[in-house]
């Protein structure tokens, strides 16, 4: 008898306990909210670190070896991006970043043309919590300066040569025009190249069959 | 502690012991059950918050015969679209985050028998009727259970438990639906239980 | 440090598999200490006469909901990453109605079929192998079947999100709804072994 009451005891204890967190629990907010948080000496230190940039050269490198860890967004407007844009990039305008479904643990990388709203839209993916946020540093006119048009030296010594001739291959690769330095001081080429490349979005997604994840 | 204090604290730790012990030797003694749910839930929260993914159980099956019908008859195997998921190219379906869990539910049941004495070599039925009948039942209740889980996408574990838990509809919908089918059932098949 | 840490690559996938392992240990354990490993056990709920599994489903859900409820709360689980089954309605309906009759007719779940396995049932192994034949028809029919068990897709919805209710609002009338349920469950089988006495 004494055992029975004092399992009695604890099942209501159990249950009273349970209440009081599902009334708690009215105010959660557990998908987030509209809220904002961030630590500011985080940022700080991200900033100063440097270890939010991605450099063009490894974006390069990353789109020539089909790497496909990542997602690479193009803030820009339709006409820029329709007009020229980095091969593998998917177009979405920063206001509607956070609708696109982006998840908080993929890697992505963001370039605009210089780099301004990149890093505007870099700070509100990190300030929602988006852990993987990166930017092109330089943007898209780096881009155009290191990789489409490089400049490469006139007379090469042999380390140098052996450089520039990776830095024509890759340019070449993405449809770019390498110039010497007398023809680039000269008249420098900016004719981009055509974009027949695919676009983004749905197609590099594995279309590799992935594990079920349900029962 | 005065000598009376002591003398009823040892009576004490006796009688629990032999409440303990005599719990063990009887047929059906069984944990609280809304401990046992306690427990289960924070397995289930362990799941999300390790995988991001709950418990399952039907998956498991499923590995299981796209293991065998792939070491059986591969070419038709392949054919079999709905097993696609798991007859990844090299890659065995057994690697399967289910698979492993249910091996270990095997693993953790054990366990749990061995410690409380409840493992023996039995045929769990109803007084009415055979061993026969009984073997024959549980193997179309099985088939049935397996069609209707890969109908709705998944069982008690995976819709009712984790989907319910994570507040799905469909998975809230399903386990109505399978406490309704039982229930509507049951006075159906009473002679195999009573 | 952020939940789910598979999902933000803090360990590889044969990890997983050991993980798996280890929490399908738990799972079979709180299963068996239940009594989930009795088919008998596991029937007596639809003749009402024992109601744990109920009792035992439902606490699970509740501690399982307020716990990820919370924690997500706190930004130590990012919900958004856990998976949710995606719901099919006709699909869901019917195939948890043919659940529920192969539940009682066979006596066990899947999940509680593997515990009863493990402690020596026979009946649980036939169980056993009469699911995997089961699941080798459906591989086999699902052409025919196709089209329905892909129809009435809604998406990963959840019920806050369908009926827009505040999640929490919907945590509380889940343990509102639970708490009663217990205390009808005890209710009923007070009842019905009141019965069985006067038989």
């Amino acid at each position: 008898m004494k055992r029975r009451l004092s399992t009695l005891g604890v099942n209501q204890r159990l249950a009273m306990l349970a209440l009081v967190l599902g009334l708690v629990a009215v105010f959660a907010a557990p998908t987030g909210g509209s809220r904002v948080t961030l630590d500011p000496k985080d940022l700080a230190v991200i900033v100063a670190k440097e270890v939010d940039h991605v450099r063009v050269q490894d974006l390069a490198d990353w789109i020539i070896t089909g790497r496909s860890d990542y997602r690479l967004i193009d803030l820009r407007d339709e006409r820029s991006y329709a007009e020229y844009h980095i091969p593998t990039a998917e177009n979405v305008p920063l206001a509607s970043l956070l609708d696109r479904g982006l998840a908080r643990n993929e890697k992505i990388v963001l370039y605009s043309d210089g780099g301004i709203h990149a890093a505007q839209a870099w700070f509100l993916l990190v300030a929602n919590g988006f852990k993987g946020a990166y930017t092109l540093f330089g943007g898209l006119d780096e881009w155009k300066d290191q990789i489409l048009f490089p400049r490469l030296a006139e007379k090469p010594t042999p380390e140098e040569a052996a450089r520039d001739a990776r830095i024509r291959e890759i340019s070449l690769h993405f449809g770019g025009q390498p110039q010497t330095g007398a023809e680039a001081a000269a008249a420098p080429a900016r004719a981009l190249p055509k974009v027949d490349l695919p676009a983004g979005a749905p197609a590099p997604r594995p279309a590799a069959k992935k594990r079920k994840e349900g029962c | 502690m005065a000598p009376a204090t002591s003398t009823a604290a040892v009576e004490a730790g006796r009688a629990g012991l032999h409440a303990v012990t005599a719990d063990r030797d009887r047929a059906a003694p069984y944990a609280n059950p809304y401990l046992a749910g306690i427990g289960l839930g924070l397995v289930l929260l362990a799941a999300f918050v390790v995988m991001g993914r709950g418990l399952g159980a039907s998956g498991g099956f499923n590995a299981m015969v796209a293991f065998l019908l792939n070491t059986i008859a591969p070419a038709h195997a392949r054919t079999r679209e709905w097993l696609e998921g798991y007859l990844i190219a090299g890659t065995s379906p057994l690697k399967e985050w289910l698979f492993f869990e249910v091996i270990g539910v095997f693993v953790g049941a054990l366990l749990s028998g061995l410690l409380a004495r409840r493992v023996h070599v039995t045929i769990e039925k109803g007084p009415r009727i055979s061993a026969g009948t009984r073997l024959a039942l549980a193997f179309g209740g099985g088939a049935l259970m397996a069609f209707g889980a890969a109908l709705a996408r998944g069982c008690t574990s995976g819709q009712a438990l984790t989907g319910g838990s994570l507040l799905s509809l469909g998975s809230w919908m399903t386990m109505l639906m399978i406490f309704a089918g039982a229930y509507a059932l049951a006075w159906f098949v009473r002679g195999a239980w009573r | 440090m952020m939940a789910p840490f598979f999902k933000f690559g803090m360990f590889g996938e044969e990890t997983s598999l050991v993980l798996a392992f280890v929490i399908g240990i738990g799972f079979g354990f709180a299963l068996e200490r239940a009594g989930f490993g009795s088919a008998k056990k596991l029937v007596s709920q639809f003749y009402l006469n024992d109601l744990a599994v109920f009792k035992v489903m439902f606490t699970a859900i509740v501690t399982a909901m307020l716990g990820v409820t919370y924690l997500a709360w706190f930004g130590l689980l990012d919900l958004s990453l856990v998976y949710v089954t995606p719901t099919y309605v006709l699909p869901g309906i019917v195939g948890g109605l043919v659940l529920g009759f192969g539940f009682v007719v066979g006596g066990y779940c899947p999940g509680t079929s593997v515990a009863a396995m493990a402690t020596g049932k026979i009946d649980a192994l036939v169980y056993g192998a009469g699911m995997l034949f089961g699941t080798f028809v459906f591989a086999e029919i699902y052409p025919l079947v196709e089209r329905f068990h892909e129809s009435t897709l809604l998406g990963p919805v959840t019920i806050p999100q369908y009926f827009n209710l505040p999640y929490g609002l919907v945590v509380f009338a889940v343990v509102a709804v639970a708490i009663a349920g217990f205390y009808g469950a005890s209710v009923v089988e007070r009842l019905v072994a009141a019965r069985a006495k006067e038989r």
